[in-house]
């Protein structure tokens, strides 16, 4: 047995435990060994905040097309968030065979319909609920309440990092405002608080809090700062020297050096400015409509090629007025038309420019959102919340490209062929990873908890 | 606070040498992966797989364990191999699962369950409350004969009591959250006579900052907040009186039990005290699905969800917090652990079924305070009468009315796109479809009264009227304070109404709504011993919680007694005696000193009347608590992390206490008491309001108040507190961990907070001393207590020439001495 694995299965006393869990520096399983061989070592997860329509981007319906304008009539009640079911309403963009696959996509995402060999889709998600707190965090923690860890987490408590001068876990939120649950969506929950993701703010003055002192704080300079943290760094060993054995007190000087780094990584890392025209352009950074997506899904790229485990990128904010997010209550056109413009050509550039350099092959691509949408309209144009369907799309890292899994009925009202929660999902991620998911716990007031919470099975017919 | 982590499960006993545990290893694996048919009720091949005493029957097939026998035990053949025959549904059993039940059997496949709801389980923590003697030992307390005891077992002796500058600033951060001032410092180093210690406790267990420190650690294990979370994470803007009632009943020193009854039923066990209705803040403490109860329409499935969630919370929330159970785990199925039947959860659900979350009114004044509430619940049954009559018109529809409907929301949504309007064509734009949807609520209430008819109105009408009498009344009434606390009648808002009578609750199976099974009255948990676990509450809603309220609190209830002491003895040290102080059941960590805390529930029960100031002044007089927290390799040795106490742990402080510290040193600590939550956030109210750290100013008034005067957003925590360990406000957080991250440091070094109370920390010692060196002396007097050392100061001195005063004292915050407390 490691040392290390001794101190888990002790409890955690004092000893190295304290160094071995600064920064996170190896996860859980980093010495142990994983669960079984790793296809891949990083994510990067899309998270469509509001809830992408599904029957409006990857779920084609050639009913939906036939009977649109028609009353609706599913053959059961249909009971719906805020309104009464409307007649049945097609897509406004039109749908095209994409790929060797040949799978039918909507004109919304015609550039990641053209990587459509490279994704699987899950077509039959379904969500515990259909209100988009809850529903945010089920697809983040696999709970419907708050205060459990995400799966970003998650997975830096087991695997830990590739690079000690960058944060494991790493979350760029849309710059309009937070989704529902805000930062909370991102957090360690029960875990050890080294474990939450550390929130990029791309593209403003200080996208990292406290990574340098405030402008105002004249009194620190190169000079004080340098000198300053030797300085502290002799006084912390001098009062360490008359308390032995307590490695948190070497561990938290350990924690400067280590910020030290940090701050030297960051802004190289965060600086796009040295990419090639062609680069920034594959990702959309030349139109307004997707630069600011096109400079987050860039950023990701650098970080995960520079070892960051996992990335969460955010697409959508709040849910208020006009519309920042896929909430599209009252106009599916206009508003999931602004939103699928600025993420479909930013994501698939992600895809294409991961393939180019050989990332793709261990790195997944989990694109998602809260729940779906209804096939019938709200008002006259938009759509209201359904729970009962929608789209979760993987890519990269051991993933098998162009296939599809489960399917929804014929309207995409419901998923009827092996309806899947995410669980399912969380459970093929951690798999491709190298972790079985039944077996990363953590006890919290009495219970072993999971990601997976008592659920989820590997979904093998996306593996590679 | 102890450096804690919790216990990894990864390998479960797979990894482990102790026997493999039927009810551990082997149950879960089976009802998991097989209950689906082979459950109680019509299993296949009548093989139910439940409980051992069935699985040991075995089925059709005759028996399938050959307890020591794995190869001849039919389970064994049924669940390993290639292609193994079970389980039918999804993937074989992992070979780890298959290897834990086979070593079961191989060590004569024993039951270590505790039936559920058996009435003689010998678990520790549900055996009667007895006083055990005191071990005959030479000692100053009992508590350190106990400890002494227990150390001599092992074969280690304690550490030396630690010098007055140790023990003055662990006692005063431990009861106060604070570091002591030099002045303090310097008056019990002076203070020669025999009882300089114990006036030094009693000095700060009198002093108001005590309530403050104690409420934190309370604030936590309840899961406070000052917004509701979720979705949208609306303010709570009256939360905080609850959080003040919670001060001050530590600096009261109410009584235990009191306390408890308070906050789950003071508003119906202590009706002419306004403290009874505030108190029960505490039902409404934790987060609240804003959309899923103002929202969402009555009788969808959606809504019964968020009310099922919003119960299973308080029920949570109690039982955790009171009694140490993990007694919502018994959602979807009887405790897997423990002896918590599915009836008894559902029971509990039962005794919140009449409450909500939602602001209430209350009054200082006593007989004002009795007289409203009198007035309220004269309201009750006309409103109870009233109900079914607004159902009706809730539920009037018609296919003008849905058109009719649509039509408004799309006009209003069109308003609120328009946003905040800019030109004339705008504001044009925006007063018609102001116009149209005025007059479409005209006509939508002509045609609702057009369906519900002129017999619905009139009834209407008359208890309405009933109501405003009531309500006339009221108004005479001065304006009452209001507190957000758990509500069983308050004014419907939107799609968020009370209940009037308990709502039904049925048990349901597998935790499923689409699943109801019987009616379920109210009650508790089955398995504490003379105790009724179910109530007889004649259907009304305040007699339930008041039952709850006097179950926990019965001097039998060996759980309450053992919690509340196990929960103070963990503050104190850093760990508990019993290291789970949520969970006294089978997952949880058995105590170190059963003895020790069964003498100190009965002690505290008894003896100290449910003193809580009682309490504290005997541990900390304690000589156990007085040792140094050094090290010494050979004790070391035999218990590397000090459950035996063998010294004094050495605590990192939380971030509170580091906030407050940073506040007191350089002189700007605020000490005004109570009151409204202060914002230390830009705020900007919306459809999901704006918390922006980074917008404001850590010099304005609202920046010095102590950190448990905060305004606790529970969706964006503040990220500085959040990066030094403070735990998320929406979990029930017994104990918090600490961590030493790269992303703290930079917290520490840079957050402007830090960065400001440098500053003024400097302001402050220039003033003390015309030289640096009795400068910077002043500041380590002030942060860590003590004269600098030689080397130190002619360090620092140089640093300070050449760098100036402020650098030195942002070093000082971000020293370990500063941190780390012997």
């Amino acid at each position: 047995m490691t040392r290390r694995n001794f101190l888990w299965n002790a409890g955690g006393g004092l000893g190295g435990i304290a160094l071995a869990q600064l920064m996170t520096e190896e996860g859980l399983l980093a010495q142990a060994g994983q669960h079984h061989p790793a296809k891949a070592k990083r994510v990067v997860q899309l998270f469509m905040s509001g809830a992408a329509s599904q029957c409006d981007t990857f779920d084609y319906k050639p009913l939906l097309l036939k009977r649109s304008g028609e009353a609706w009539d599913p053959g059961e009640k249909v009971e719906l968030f805020q309104s009464n079911p409307g007649l049945v309403m097609k897509s406004p963009w039109a749908w095209k065979q994409y790929g060797r696959c040949g799978r039918w996509m909507s004109g919304l995402v015609p550039h990641i319909a053209s990587c459509a060999d490279d994704i699987a889709f899950v077509h039959s998600m379904i969500s515990k609920s259909n209100v988009h707190g809850p529903a945010t965090f089920m697809q983040n923690t696999g709970f419907i309440l708050p205060g459990y860890p995400s799966a970003g987490a998650w997975v830096s408590y087991a695997l830990g990092t590739l690079n000690q001068n960058l944060p494991v876990f790493v979350v760029l939120p849309d710059p309009r405002g937070f989704a529902p649950n805000g930062p909370a969506n991102w957090s360690p929950g029960f875990l050890p608080a080294a474990h939450q993701g550390t929130m990029i703010r791309v593209g403003t003055p200080h996208p990292i809090y406290d990574l340098f002192p405030p402008e105002s704080a004249k009194f620190i300079t190169r000079e004080s700062e340098a000198e300053g943290l030797d300085l502290l760094a002799k006084l912390n060993r001098a009062h360490m020297e008359t308390r032995e054995g307590d490695s948190r007190l070497d561990a938290r000087i350990a924690s400067y050096e280590m910020a030290a780094s940090l701050q030297l990584s960051a802004p190289e890392v965060l600086d796009v400015s040295a990419e090639p025209e062609a680069t920034k352009k594959l990702y959309g950074m030349d139109r307004e409509i997707t630069a600011d997506m096109g400079r987050r899904c860039l950023t990701a790229r650098r970080l995960l090629e520079r070892g960051v485990r996992f990335v969460q990128i955010w697409s959508g904010a709040d849910n208020g007025f006009p519309r920042r997010n896929w909430d599209s209550h009252e106009d599916i056109a206009r508003d999931h038309g602004d939103m699928g413009t600025s993420m479909d050509q930013p994501v698939a550039g992600l895809i294409q420019d991961l393939k180019a350099r050989g990332l793709l092959e261990d790195t997944i691509v989990h694109w998602t959102t809260e729940f779906g949408r209804m096939p019938c309209s709200q008002g006259s144009k938009g759509r209201d919340h359904n729970p009962f369907a929608f789209t979760t799309w993987l890519a990269g890292g051991g993933i098998k490209g162009g296939v599809a899994y489960g399917a929804t009925d014929d309207w995409s009202y419901k998923a009827v062929q092996k309806p899947t929660y995410c669980y399912d999902v969380h459970a093929t991620i951690l798999h491709l990873l190298g972790i079985d998911h039944t077996r990363l716990a953590f006890r919290h007031n009495g219970i072993d908890r999971r990601l997976t919470d008592v659920h989820g099975e590997v979904i093998r017919e996306l593996l590679a | 606070m102890k450096f804690t982590i919790a216990l990894a499960i990864l390998t479960a006993a797979a990894a482990r040498a102790d026997p493999a545990s039927f009810q551990k290893d082997v149950l879960p694996v089976l009802s998991e992966r097989c209950g689906i048919c082979h459950a109680a009720g019509n299993p296949q091949a009548n093989l139910v797989l439940a409980s051992h005493k069935t699985l040991l029957e075995g089925g059709l097939s005759g028996s399938v364990i050959r307890p020591g026998n794995p190869d001849q035990s039919l389970l064994i053949e049924y669940i390993s191999g290639e292609k193994p025959r079970m389980p039918k549904v999804g993937p074989p059993l992992t070979p780890q699962q298959v290897e834990l039940i086979r070593r079961w059997i191989v060590e004569g496949a024993k039951d270590d369950t505790v039936a559920a709801g058996s009435s003689s389980s010998t678990w520790w923590s549900l055996r009667p409350l007895v006083k055990p003697p005191v071990p005959k030992l030479t000692a100053r307390t009992p508590v350190d004969a106990f400890i002494l005891a227990k150390l001599g077992e092992k074969g280690l002796t304690p550490s030396p009591e630690a010098g007055r500058r140790v023990l003055i600033r662990r006692l005063t951060y431990d009861l106060l959250g604070l570091p002591p001032t030099p002045e303090e410092i310097e008056a019990f180093l002076a203070d020669r006579s025999p009882d300089a210690y114990e006036k030094l406790v009693d000095r700060l267990l009198a002093s108001p900052r005590y309530g403050e420190r104690w409420a934190r650690h309370w604030l936590d294990v309840v899961h406070y907040g000052d917004s509701h979370g979720y979705d949208k994470d609306k303010p709570r803007p009256n939360a905080w009186p609850y959080r003040d009632y919670v001060i001050r009943s530590f600096n009261k020193d109410k009584p235990y039990a009191r306390f408890v009854e308070e906050q789950l039923a003071g508003d119906i066990l202590f009706p002419d005290d306004p403290e009874g209705v505030v108190a029960t803040g505490f039902i409404a403490a934790g987060p609240w699905d804003f959309v899923g109860h103002m929202e969402l329409r009555e009788g969808t499935t959606d809504k019964h969800l968020a009310r099922l969630l919003d119960r299973d919370d308080m029920v949570a929330a109690t039982m955790s917090t009171f009694v140490s159970l993990t007694a919502h785990c018994a959602r979807c199925h009887d405790h897997k652990f423990d002896p918590i039947k599915q009836e008894d959860y559902y029971s509990l659900q039962a005794v919140f079924a009449g409450v909500d979350r939602a602001d209430r009114p209350y009054d200082l004044d006593p007989a004002t305070h009795l007289r409203r509430q009198e007035l309220l619940r004269r309201k009750l049954p006309i409103q109870i009468e009233l109900q079914p009559y607004l159902d009706k018109v809730d539920q009037a529809t018609s296919p003008e009315i849905v058109q009719l409907d649509d039509q408004t929301r799309e006009w209003r949504q069109e308003l609120a796109q328009l946003g905040t309007t800019k030109n004339d064509a705008e504001i044009a734009l925006r007063k018609t479809l102001q116009e149209k949807i005025d007059q479409a609520g005209k006509r939508r209430k002509e045609l609702v009264d057009g369906v519900v008819g002129p017999a619905t109105l009139a009834e209407i009408d008359r208890l309405t009227r009933k109501i405003n009498a009531e309500d006339q009344l009221l108004e005479k009434l001065p304006k009452p304070l209001i507190v957000y606390a758990g509500s069983d009648f308050f004014d419907r808002k939107s799609n968020f109404r009370p209940s009037l009578v308990p709502r039904p609750i049925h048990l349901l199976v597998r935790g499923n709504l689409a699943s109801p099974g019987p009616l379920m009255t109210s009650g508790t948990v089955s398995c504490v011993n003379g105790l009724p676990a179910r109530f007889a509450d004649g259907g009304d809603e305040g007699s339930r919680r008041a039952a709850l309220a006097k179950w926990i609190t019965d001097p039998s209830n060996m759980l309450a007694w053992r919690s509340i002491v196990n929960r103070v003895w963990h503050h104190h040290f850093g760990a508990g005696l019993a290291d789970t102080p949520n969970d006294f059941g089978r997952m949880g960590s058995q105590p170190t000193h059963p003895e020790l805390l069964d003498w100190l529930a009965v002690w505290f029960r008894d003896d100290a009347q449910g003193s809580l100031k009682k309490l504290h002044k005997l541990i900390t007089t304690s000589s156990v608590y007085r040792q140094s927290s050094g090290n010494r390799p050979d004790a070391h040795r035999v218990d590397s992390e000090n459950r035996y106490l063998w010294r004094m742990n050495r605590p990192r402080l939380d971030a509170e206490s580091i906030r407050d510290s940073a506040l007191q040193v350089s002189g700007k600590l605020d000490l005004t008491m109570g009151g409204p939550a202060v914002r230390q956030f830009f705020f900007k109210d919306d459809h999901s309001p704006t918390y922006d750290y980074a917008r404001f100013d850590p010099d304005s008034p609202e920046a010095y108040r102590r950190s448990i005067y905060r305004f606790i957003a529970r969706s964006v925590p503040d990220p500085f507190m959040d990066r030094l360990d403070c735990p998320d406000s929406s979990l029930l957080t017994p104990k918090r961990s600490t961590t030493l991250t790269a992303i703290q440091a930079l917290a520490l070094l840079n957050n402007p907070f830090m960065i400001r109370a440098s500053q003024h920390f400097a302001e402050r010692i220039r003033k003390s001393s015309g030289e640096l060196s009795g400068q910077i002396a002043a500041g380590y007097r002030l942060a860590l207590g003590r004269e600098p050392a030689e080397t130190e100061l002619r360090m620092l001195v140089a640093h300070a020439e050449k760098h100036g005063l402020e650098n030195v004292c942002r070093l000082i915050f971000n020293s370990n001495e500063f941190l780390f407390i012997d």
